[in-house]
This record gives C-alpha cells, structure tokens and sequence, in this order.
C-alpha cells in the first residue's frame, strides 16, 4: 500500500514536471496570429530577423518533411551524402551524383555554397567530361539551371545572383566552346525545344550576355540590403556594363556590324560612364570614410572634400580605383566603337576574311587593306593608346594582316615594305600566344 | 558498367599475370571451416575435461554418441512443424508491420527522385536501384531482429521446454528456426518485390519503355589484352589523370590497341537479322580541344590468327569503318555476318572464317585521332545477345535478396545459439557491415601486404610496436637476432589467424544484383547468382553444425 502510495506520488511529481516544462515550450513556440509582435518569442525573433521558410524563397515541402523526419541528424546525413557524391564524381556516375546533390540541397535548401559548389561543378567539371559539345552544354545548363533554382529558394542571396550572372556571362560566353554554345542558348540541340530555347534556362530566348546583365542588375540590387562578400564592390559592379561589352564584341564576332551593334556598344557606353561611373563607393582615405564616383570631375571633388588637402588625395583614391576596374580602356572602347568608321573597319576586316575563305582573293585583299587602314587611323588617334593592348582587337588586326600578307603570297605579289599596321605585327610577334592562337584562326579558315 | 564482373571459381585458377597458382571456393572453404572447427572442437573438449576432470572422456564418448544420433535421426516433418511455428511466432510479433514503412517510402519517393528527366536512361537506373536497395534495406533488419531474439526470448520465458520436452532434436530446432525467419522474410520480399516491379513499371514514361530502356541485355564479355603505342604488350593502357583507374586508355593514331578476345562465339551470338551486336561504353579523353564539332573516332579489326591470306601469308583481318564514340551513353555496333575486305571480291564470313577453331573471336579497338585517347575496360565491350524482358533480370535480384535473407538468417540464429539477443543482433549486424567490398579489400590489402615475402611496410603487430617505442621508420632494418625472429615469427602466426577470422566474414558482393539490373543488364549466372549460392550454402553447413553444438551444450534453465 505504502508503495503504490509513492508510486502515485511518482507519477504526480512527473507530471507537475511535465506541465512546469511546457509552459516556456509553448510560450517560446506559440504561433503567430500574422501580425507583426503577435506569437511567441521564437515567432517574433523569426519575423525579426526574416528566418521563416517563405521569407528565404520557395518552399520545398519535402524537404521540410525531410528535416523534421531526421531531427537532429541532418548533419550526419549530408556528410555521408557528401562522401556518396564525391564517390560518384570520381566514378563518372553523373546520374546518380545528381539525384544525391538534389537530396542534399533538400536537406540544406538555405546554405548558398552548396547551390553554388554543386552547381559549379555540374557546369564546368562534369560538362567538361563529355565529349559531344551538345552533351557538354546539357550539362553546363544542368549547373545553371540548378543555381537557379537556388536563386529561387534564397531570393535574399546576392552570392547566387551573381554566380547565376556568371554561368550566364562567363561559362556560355567565354568557353571554348561559346561559338555553340551561344547558339545553343537561342536554339536548343535537344530536339524536345523543336529549335527553341530551353525556356527553364532562356525564359525571354535573350541573348547570354543580356539574361547576365539582367542577372547582375538583379544581383546589384540585392546587394544593397545583402552585401556580397566576392569581389572588391567597384569591381563588382562592372559586372552588368561587362556584359552589354561583351554583347556588343560578339555581335561583331559574328559578323553583324550595322546599326544594332553601334547601338550596343553606345549603350555599354552609357552604362559604363553614367551608370557604373556615377555610382557612389565609400573608400578610406586615412581613417576617413570618403564617398568616390568614377566620373567625379574636378569640381565635384573640390565639392566633397573636407579640407583642400584632401582634393589630391581624392583624386589618387579615384585614379587608383580607375586603373583597377581598367575604366579608361572601356570608355575608350566604348567611344570609338560607338563610332561608324570604327564599326566600318571591322565589318572590312570579317568580310575581307570571308572572301578570302571563299578565295575571292582581290576583292579580301581590297577589303582587308580598308579595314587595316582605318584601324591604323583609330589606334594612331590621340587617347587610344590603350587600345593597342587589348588582346581581342589585337588578334583581330593581326588576323587581319596575316590573311592580307597570305594572299600576296598566293598570288604571287611582293609584300610592300611598309603597310598599315606593320607595327602591330611587329609587336606581335613576340607574342608567341598570341601569334599560335591567330595562326590557329588562320588555318581553320583555310580548312 | 562500372564495375567488372568476375566469375567464382570452384577448384583453382592460374593467375594471368604473375602465373601463381590461386586455390578456389571449394579448397578455401574446406581449409577455413576445418581450421574454424577445430579450434571449436579443440575448445569444447577442453572445456569438458576442466569441468568433469577425470570423468571427461567418458561425457565426450557420450555426448559424439548423442551428436551422431542427432544428425542421423533427423524429421523433416518436425522441422517442418518448427518452421511454420516460427513462421506464427514472427506473425504475432507483428513483423509485417514493416510494410508500413514501405508503403510510407514508396508514397513519397518520387518527391526526391526528380531532377533527371532529361535523361530517361540514368532515370530507369535511379528508379530500379531505389526499389531494389529499399527492399533489401527494409527486410534485412526484420530477419535480422526476429533471428537473433528468436532462441533467446525463448530460453528466457522458458517456452523452450514445451519443444524440447518434446521428441525434438536440437537440430531441428536450429533448422526450423532458420527456414521459419527465411520464410516471413520470403512472404516480405515477394509482396514488395511486386510492388516494386509495378512501381518501377508505372513511373518509367511508356515512351522510354517503348524505346527499349526496360530491359535486360545479356551480355558475353571477353578477356582484355592491351598493346602500347609501340605496339608492345602491357598490362593496361595509359591512366589520364583519373582518380578512378577502372579504365585505361589508348593513344590515337599510334600502335596502341586493346584486343578483346571473346571465347564460345557461334552463330547463336548473331540476332535475327544475323548481325553480331558489339556493344561498348567508351569514352573520350582529349588532350587538345581539336575538332570540337565532332567526336573522337574508333574502329575494330576483326582477326583470325589460325587463316593466313594473301601472298604474304598474314593473318585474315577485317577493318570497320571509323565510328563515333558516344561517352557516357555507349553504342551498339551491328557487325553483319558478311565482310568484304577492300580490293577482294570475295566475301568472308564472320563465323566461319573469323572465329578460331576453339571459338575465339579477336577484336581489336584502336583510337583514329591524333593525340586522343580513347578509355577502356573490360566490360566496356561485349556481344549482345539477344535481350531477356525486364522481369527476368528483376526476378534473378530479388532472388539475390532472398539469398541474402537467408544467409542473415543462418547467421542470425546461430549466434543467437550461444549469445544473448541484442549481442546476437550486433554480431550479425557487424558482420554485415564489414562484409562490405570496400572493407574486405581494406583487410585483403592488409593482410596481402603482410603476407607478402618483403612484408607490410613496418611489419605486424609486435613489429609495429617495437617501431614505435625505438622510433624506428617504417624502412630501418631491424638487427638480426633471435628477439626479432621471434617477434616475426609471432606476428606472422597472427596474421595467418587473421586470415582465417577474416575469412569468416561473408563476402557480400555477390549478393548486389541491384546493379546490372538498374544498369539494364541481365544477372549473371556465374559472376553473381551461383556465388551468391555457393556462399550461402557455405555458411549453412557450418552454422547449423555450430548452432546446433551450442545450443546442445548451452543450459536451457539460465536466462
């Protein structure tokens, strides 16, 4: 009897303990009512602070089932993952390495690195593993179309944004392989597009370079209230002008030089000058938090500056800042290719290129001396003289040259002791990466 | 695939490379389960002299005499009656509630297996090898935990006695047991071996069942040979860079080859059209971009060295046309029975005039490309025989996983002849874990180097101690005197015991058929189904005989 009577007691004491525990438990996990400061403290603190699930992306409701499932496991699960997918990159099993970075991203959806590690890695290591270019560009918009989704999950994450910019802007535009790649982005190899885009990667069948700086805008915008933590910010926020650069550069390339391609470049111009170049960047100078733009004139320095002392040391901060970001060339660039005698030139030199694939040997000769001469004409002007080492134009003049030199080989003329861009060529080469990479072209045209 | 499957052999083997002699399953298993018993015996009898003294000899005359009569009355009537007791016995201990959890699993697994539907091919692998590993992972650990507390909660609620009052022999107890657990573990995966099947069914798009992804290739694969860009025989091709050496590859444009020879190749391995279907997965390795519009090129050379031709008398030889190589995905390469060699009018046939006396049919593959490579390994080209349905290959799995069961379940109950439960469950739980492929080769490497004749670098168990404290490197010579013989001597006494504990460990690699049926082959009779057999029954005997001595000497009234 005197033992049932602790037993009872026992158990009365339990309970007492149990009812005592939850009463933080629920004060802490009470729910909100969706006003702002109603719920419990957990609830505020995650209203405060934007922790809730929908306030961080899209909501992955298996995944969320997942985590509950594991409790306090979910660590020990992603690293056996980890282990599983490192395995099976190693063993080439692409498949199966997908479907386990998709278990881990549902068991980490908020960790941004691993969107970003996995997605880089299906984009550049596994694509580069295949040996057909179509096959190689599957998987480069696997990794794209992963970060994307990781965009999607982590809309706060200005990190993703912009390696999303970068898939976009450096994966399908600089690879070696970007000549297909390029195309594959506006139509498809895959036949299910029937000749389109893949609308999951291209929504707005946009060129690359435009989807990345719309990528990169979205990113800047993110970065006012999520700084980034990749880049120096006045080299980060090249990042959208790079990329209508870039459009306007492989417009050329492939062989449109009319008003569309001016267009592009005044509009790199613009962003160049008066969008990145009126952007405000706080810098330190000598303990001082000081406000810089790129474009800031003389007057507009005087006007910002504490004391007269600090005008020259504004404008070094400036000049230092400009030659970073390689400002000068750009605008530069930007100016004269904006300009219909430059444009003139190179649609010279690419048709003169052209004939000469087609043997069409006096009308390229005729063409590619046109084009070289105005080239001369523009990097001989006052203020280009940065021009002159830039490796695209280079390889472009020098291309050029070659072919114009080949072709009074082939027809039997003397090559004249001085010709435009001579120098140039001279220059060249002791270049000898430059020269075998031109030399390449020039064989590839011939065959 | 990504493995090379190896047939088991039973009696010998000479190795191709060094030329040792290897001994087969049958000698090693009688050498292993001799050596094993022995020590059990040796144990035993010593245990029964320490316990009567002088009276020993005569409890062991009696007890050999009741162990004779045991193995010679056996019912199998009463094993029978055993195993459908404990077949109840697992049912009331609701062990099919683990369709529960089944049904949970297959309810929400296509929520994470999304991602890959623009690969139809590696989605049927993902789908098959999730079906196949969650039924073996789901019944494993029922046989597993009813095995091993079987006996025990017996012994312990003294429900025992009801059977051995009863005119059974322990033998049949330890039989019943077996077969009873083997038996809800069969009931188990046949109902979630069906309703996998129709899973798989269902979620593979008719459009790729159509296409033939659902099948089950059977494929004959050939042995490896490989000849280096000077045309000299080695013993593998050139390693790229890759972490994972399964393959190895060949330089273009140069005398590097890798000739497969196929053996038994007759007509039957022609299809209804009488072509020879040569299927490979080679891959591409570029040491330069080159032509990036196209893919790297290979041919095959078909060659019979016993027909000479031409006035030079060389050997008859046929050169295909160059062919792409599809990495990854591989091709199937329809080789028509009718060759006609350049400049000859006449016709050769590939049966008659290719393959040898013997049956051997010699390919060889070479890489068209200048400073390319092309990677290989064996399995990476087989003739295709004519396709099985999918059904036959899932079929030949299940009835992996239902060795497997059974195999569990020998184990299970024997260690739970002599051990409590839960230390039982752990025993076999372990033995499962180690009898994985990745820690046997970790203990072959081990104890190989060891056994070696220059010896494991640093030495054994005492050696390595004696390292340690003198602050030795692995490569001092140790002094030469009689200490240090000893200390050898002992470490290599040890690991030969090593070796054979080792040995007891089930080696479970041929156990996972999942493999070539998620890779679209059939399972093989040699390479997986008749090991996994052979292991099984070589685990039986042995365990049985165990258990039933155990549970003989074991006192029934302790808990």
């Amino acid at each position: 009897m005197n033992n049932m009577t602790t037993a009872q007691a026992n158990k009365f004491v339990y309970l007492c303990g149990i009812v005592l525990l939850l009463i933080p438990i629920i004060w802490l996990g009470l729910p909100s009512d969706g006003n702002a400061g109603s719920g419990g403290k957990l609830s505020q603190l995650r209203t405060r602070y934007e922790l809730g699930e929908s306030d961080l992306g899209d909501i992955d409701p298996s995944g969320a089932a997942m985590n509950l499932v594991l409790l306090g496991m979910r660590g020990v699960a992603v690293n056996l993952l980890w282990i599983d997918l490192d395995n099976q990159k190693n063993m080439k099993r692409w498949s199966e390495m997908q479907a386990v970075t998709e278990s881990i991203v549902r068991l980490q959806p908020h960790f941004d690195k691993i969107w970003e590690f996995n997605g880089w890695n299906l984009a550049y290591n596994t694509s580069a593993e295949w040996d057909a270019v179509p096959d190689r560009y599957f998987w480069v918009k696997a990794g794209g179309k992963f970060i994307k989704r990781g965009v999607d999950r982590n809309r706060k994450s200005t990190h993703l944004q912009y390696h999303l910019g970068n898939i976009y802007q450096k994966k399908i535009g600089i690879a070696d392989e970007s000549k297909y790649y390029r195309k594959y982005f506006l139509r498809d190899p895959d036949p299910k597009f029937n000749n389109g885009p893949d609308r999951d990667f291209n929504p707005d069948e946009m060129d690359n370079y435009l989807v990345a700086k719309k990528t990169f805008l979205l990113a800047m915008v993110k970065e006012q209230t999520n700084p980034q933590h990749i880049l120096d910010i006045s080299l980060f926020k090249t990042s959208p002008a790079r990329c209508q650069f870039d459009y306007a550069v492989a417009l050329q390339k492939d062989g449109l030089f009319g008003e569309q391609t001016r267009e592009a470049w005044q509009d790199a111009l613009n962003d160049w000058t008066l969008k990145y170049g009126r952007e405000f960047f706080q810098v330190k100078i000598q303990d001082q938090v000081q406000s810089i733009q790129m474009e800031m004139t003389r007057p507009e320095i005087k006007a910002v500056a504490k004391s007269p002392d600090d005008v020259p040391k504004i404008a070094a901060m400036i000049e230092h800042y400009r030659k970073m970001v390689n400002y000068y060339y750009w605008r530069t660039r930007g100016t004269i290719e904006s300009e219909r005698e430059t444009s003139e030139a190179h649609r010279d030199l690419y048709e003169g290129a052209q004939l000469y694939k087609k043997q069409e040997l006096a009308k390229a000769q005729e063409s590619l001396l046109s084009g070289m001469e105005k080239m001369e004409s523009l990097l001989k002007r006052k203020g280009n003289e940065s021009l002159a080492d830039e490796n695209d134009l280079n390889e472009e003049c020098l291309l050029g040259v070659l072919i114009w030199i080949d072709i009074h080989r082939l027809v039997g003329e003397q090559i004249p002791e001085r010709f435009p861009l001579d120098w140039l060529k001279a220059k060249m080469e002791g270049n000898a990466e430059t020269m075998n990479k031109v030399n390449r072209r020039l064989r590839l045209l011939v065959e | 695939m990504s493995f090379d499957p190896q047939p088991l052999f039973f009696w010998y083997r000479v190795d191709p490379i060094n030329k040792f002699m290897e001994a087969g399953a049958i000698p090693f298993w009688l050498v292993v389960s001799g050596m094993f018993g022995l020590v059990v015996l040796s144990i035993s009898i010593l245990n029964i002299f320490i316990i009567h003294r002088r009276a020993g000899g005569r409890v062991l005359v009696r007890e050999t005499a009741g162990c004779i009569s045991d193995l010679s009355s056996i019912s199998l009537r009463r094993v029978f009656a055993l195993t459908k007791l404990t077949f109840l016995e697992a049912y009331r201990r609701k062990a099919l509630a683990v369709f529960v959890v089944f049904g949970l699993l297959f309810m929400f697994a296509g929520w994470f297996m999304g991602g890959t539907g623009e690969i139809t091919n590696d989605q049927v692998k993902i789908y098959v090898s999730f079906v196949l590993r969650a039924i073996t992972w789901l019944t494993l650990p029922v046989v597993v935990v009813l095995s091993c507390f079987g006996i025990p909660e017996d012994i312990r609620l003294r429900s025992i006695h009801t059977v051995v009052t009863k005119p059974a022999r322990r033998l049949e107890i330890v039989l019943g047991r077996i077969l009873g657990f083997s038996l809800i573990g069969t009931v188990v995966l046949v109902v979630m071996s069906a309703v996998g099947y129709v899973w798989i069914v269902r979620q593979i798009p008719k459009e790729a069942k159509e296409n033939g992804m659902l099948t089950c290739r059977v494929p004959s694969y050939g042995k490896l040979l490989f000849l280096d860009r000077s045309g000299l025989p080695v013993a593998s091709g050139i390693n790229v860079g890759d972490v994972w050496e399964f393959q190895s590859f060949i330089e273009g444009a140069t005398a590097a080859r890798a000739i497969w020879k196929f053996e038994n190749v007759n007509e039957l391995a022609l299809d209804a059209d009488g072509n020879l279907n040569l299927e490979n997965r080679f891959s591409a390795f570029r040491s330069y971009k080159g032509d990036m519009k196209r893919q790297l090129f290979y041919d095959f050379k078909f060659t019979n060295p016993e027909k000479q031709v031409g006035p030079d008398h060389k050997p008859l030889s046929f050169t295909t046309e160059p062919r792409e190589v599809n990495e990854f995905r591989g091709s199937t390469d329809k080789i028509p029975r009718k060759l006609s060699r350049i400049g000859e009018a006449n016709t050769y046939d590939l049966i008659n005039d290719f393959v040898t006396a013997s049956g051997s049919l010699t390919v060889e593959v070479s890489c068209l490309d200048r400073q390319q490579y092309i990677g290989l390994a064996r399995p990476d080209l087989f003739i295709r025989k004519p396709d099985q349905p999918f059904w036959y290959g899932y079929a030949k799995a299940t009835l992996g996983i239902e060795l497997l069961l059974l195999l569990v379940s020998i184990i299970s109950v024997t260690a739970s002849t002599f051990l409590k439960g839960p230390i039982a469950a752990l025993t076999t739980t372990c033995l499962l874990l180690l009898g994985g492929e990745a820690s046997h080769k970790f203990m072959d490497d081990l104890l190989i180097g060891l056994m070696r004749p220059e010896g494991f670098k640093g030495g054994g168990f005492l050696e390595s101690i004696y390292r340690l404290v003198t602050h030795a490197n692995l490569v001092t010579e140790l002094p030469d005197n009689p200490a240090v013989l000893i200390m050898k001597n002992f470490d290599s006494m040890l690991t030969v015991m090593m070796y054979v504990f080792k040995s007891i460990i089930p080696r479970l690699k041929y156990f996972n058929m999942s493999d070539y049926v998620s890779n679209g082959f059939d399972v093989p009779w040699n390479e997986s189904v008749v090991p996994s057999l052979v292991v099984t029954l070589g685990y039986f005997l042995p365990c049985v005989l165990l258990g039933y001595f155990a549970l003989r000497i074991r006192e029934l009234e302790s808990k």
